[in-house]
């Protein structure tokens, strides 16, 4: 197995990478985590593996709030690069923000799974992995 | 109100007079030809009275001209039985009053004089061969009558008393051989007829004159023939205009308010037939001719048209009274109207103040709508802030103090002690930025000063040592026509200009010369500030959204904190004004404020 990462992490908040690389760890040692702290470097990867027909990661959690390209932005711009990825992606939105506005908003993303607010604890992960990697996990 | 009334009356009523005084005229122009038509047939009819008296004489004269007397006609005393007989007739025609035969010499041969109204005495010849009349009689020829001026008769050359008003009528006489024998005079007595002619009729003043305009009777003398007595220019006591009557023509005229009507007896050169006995026209030969003239003093004339003044007075009388009442209601009305609608517009200039006054609470209702809208968003803002930026630090805190628990590796534990001091850090700065925005949004003593804004640029300007070289590829460029001064906050405005004059330093492009430019407008009478730059610009479709939030960042390599527009719009909006943006990457962006 290369190095192809099973997660992706987008947050700005170097804090809470932290954390939750650790978080996953625990959990397992075979998930490969990569980070970016903004949208726009994010995006950037992502099309990159597309243009070189690399493997996406089969999970991203991502923050709303965020410089240069926040979370919404991220997602439109997922959008158009969605034709040319060949495996099924798991966004989850993670937000500190119970906002029901922005539980709405995120509601109409159909590429969006699921809609998490900070802090996410081992169980909540635990239910994520089981839902994607099922038996195998 | 009675000026009114006046004027309108007087505007009314002179036509009305106008009309009435044409009426009026034209009433007393009939009446009086009227009144001249029935003065002219009285007139005809004493001229008739007097010619039938005329003619009546003649008559009687022609008789006793176409009589045949004997041959030398002696009726004293030869042929006194001859004449007996015509002596009775004499007597009986009692307007004889003399009755006298004259020898070609003009001496009298027959004479008889009335004494009484029957009787007749036969009195002492007298020569008469001096006087006119015999004189003319004497001239006449066979068939030729001549008739005398009317004259008081005297005696022996004086007047007879009591006057005695007398014409004569002369003839030739003849015997039975044909040869002139003498003449025959008569005197009449005119005392009567001319009563009867100088009688009045309806109030009318009679005259008879004769030719030289000499009064012979008149109704407004008792005696006749005033001027064989008295003063002869008493003759017509300037009541007739002479000039205006004539001898020759019947006319009507109005003199002085004297009415006038004459007619000329002319009898001279007429011809005239008696009767069957002989058919034989004689000729009338007269002394004088003569005028009757019919006179209506003003004074009738004024009673004639007496009626017609008092209709002419009743009739303005009653138009003053009718228009006056008419004028008066009509004045009342109008004004009445007047009055109705001068209150109408009043209540309509109230009505349209109120209206002024709801808009005016109205747009100041918007207004407060639109801050207090504003306001709702900032504290939905700062509410998002809180719940967002704070509870990130606090979580993980709170995830790394659970983790420190558990964690019994020393090695890791001093991994996650920093971390502590890493959230403490984050924690401190938010405080800071919260502190700030918190005390914009609580702007309860914000001085609002009249602020020069060329002044307040140039202040700012001075801060950033990038326009304060002389070859300086930054400029700052004003264009403040519009407006240059404002009563704003100026802590605000100067931290608004120095995080516009920030932001364009920071994100010019290097390959142009760079430069920022205020510009004041005016829109809907408010105030407008456009800040304009050429700088590397944002893309608004990615960014649309964040533009003016906290902690947004669009360019990676340029430091910030994601602060400046952030703080731009809140001062802003904490005095009620608004921020939009168009920018377009590479080109510049320009902001928009709306004061």
């Amino acid at each position: 197995m290369n190095t192809k990462p099973n997660i992706l992490l987008i947050d700005d908040d170097e804090l809470y990478l932290y954390l939750m690389q650790k978080t996953i760890n625990q959990l397992s040692n075979e998930l490969v985590v990569s980070t970016f702290t903004d949208g726009e470097q994010a995006v950037e990867y992502i099309s990159q593996c597309t243009d070189e027909q690399i493997e996406l990661p089969e999970v991203i959690f991502l923050d709303i709030n965020m410089p240069f390209l926040d979370g919404w932005g991220f997602l439109n711009e997922f959008k158009k690069l969605k034709p040319k990825i060949m495996n099924s992606i798991n966004i989850y939105m993670v937000s500190s923000s119970m906002r029901d506005s922005d539980i709405k908003r995120a509601s109409h993303f159909e590429e969006l799974t699921g809609y998490v607010v900070k802090p996410v604890n081992k169980v909540q992960l635990t239910e994520i992995f089981k839902k994607i990697y099922h038996e195998n996990w | 109100m009675w000026k009114r009334v006046l004027k309108m009356f007087i505007g009314l009523y002179l036509t009305v007079l106008a009309l009435s005084l044409f009426l009026f005229y034209t009433q007393k122009v009939k009446l009086i030809e009227s009144i001249k038509e029935r003065q002219i047939l009285a007139t005809t009819m004493k001229k008739a009275a007097f010619e039938d008296e005329c003619h009546s004489f003649l008559r009687n004269t022609h008789y006793w001209a176409s009589l045949k007397f004997p041959k030398n006609f002696d009726p004293l005393t030869e042929h006194s039985s001859y004449l007996k007989s015509y002596l009775e007739l004499i007597e009986d025609i009692t307007f004889y009053d003399q009755f006298r035969f004259i020898d070609l010499e003009g001496k009298e041969f027959f004479r008889t004089e009335r004494v009484a109204n029957d009787s007749i005495v036969i009195s002492a010849l007298q020569n008469k061969n001096y006087h006119p009349y015999v004189k003319a009689g004497l001239q006449l020829k066979r068939d030729q009558i001549y008739l005398s001026q009317i004259s008081l008769n005297k005696e022996n050359g004086e007047i007879e008393k009591p006057h005695k008003p007398v014409i004569r009528t002369v003839a030739p006489i003849f015997d039975n051989e044909e040869n002139q024998i003498g003449l025959v005079v008569i005197n009449f007595k005119m005392k009567k007829i001319l009563d009867q002619i100088k009688s009045k009729v309806e109030e009318k003043n009679v005259y008879l004159l004769d030719e030289d305009l000499r009064v012979i009777s008149s109704s407004t003398k008792t005696e006749d023939l005033p001027y064989e007595t008295a003063n002869k220019n008493s003759s017509l006591d300037n009541i007739l205009n002479t000039r205006a009557i004539t001898h020759n023509r019947d006319s009507s005229f109005v003199a002085n308010d004297h009415i006038w009507s004459q007619q000329s007896i002319n009898l001279n050169g007429a011809t005239f037939t008696f009767g069957s006995i002989s058919n034989l026209p004689s000729e009338i030969v007269t002394a004088s001719n003569w005028l009757i003239a019919l006179e209506i003093p003003p004074k009738v004339v004024k009673a004639e048209l007496q009626p017609l003044f008092e209709s002419l007075l009743t009739f303005n009388i009653i138009s003053i009274f009718g228009l006056l009442t008419l004028c008066y209601i009509f004045q009342k009305k109008k004004i009445e109207k007047e009055q109705f609608y001068t209150e109408l517009e009043n209540k309509n200039i109230l009505l349209t103040r109120s209206k002024n006054l709801l808009e005016e609470n109205n747009s100041m209702m918007n207004e407060m709508n639109n801050s207090l809208g504003i306001r709702n968003k900032q504290l939905s803002d700062f509410n998002y802030l809180i719940s967002h930026n704070l509870r990130s630090p606090v979580t993980s805190m709170s995830v790394i103090v659970e983790m420190i628990q558990k964690e019994k590796n020393p090695d890791i534990l001093n991994q996650l002690l920093p971390k502590l001091g890493l959230v403490a850090n984050s924690i401190t700065n938010l405080t800071k930025d919260i502190n700030e925005y918190v005390a914009i949004l609580d702007n309860k003593e914000i001085k609002i000063v009249d602020i020069n804004l060329a002044q307040l640029i140039e202040e700012v300007k001075s801060e950033f040592t990038e326009t304060l070289l002389n070859n300086s590829d930054f400029e700052v460029l004003l264009d403040l026509k519009a407006w240059d001064h404002i009563s704003y906050s100026k802590f605000y405005l100067q931290s608004i200009l120095q995080n516009f004059i920030s932001n364009a330093i920071k994100y010019k492009r290097d390959d142009v010369a760079s430069y920022i430019q205020f510009e004041t407008a005016l829109e809907n009478k408010k105030k407008v500030l456009y800040v304009r730059d050429n700088g590397i610009g944002l893309n608004l479709d990615k960014h649309g959204e964040n533009i003016f939030k906290l902690y947004k960042r669009f360019h990676r390599n340029i430091s910030g904190k994601g602060m400046g527009l952030f703080l731009i719009k809140s001062q802003l909006e904490a005095l009620n004004a608004t921020i939009t943006i168009e920018s377009k990457v590479g080109q510049g962006t320009t902001f928009k404020i709306k004061f």
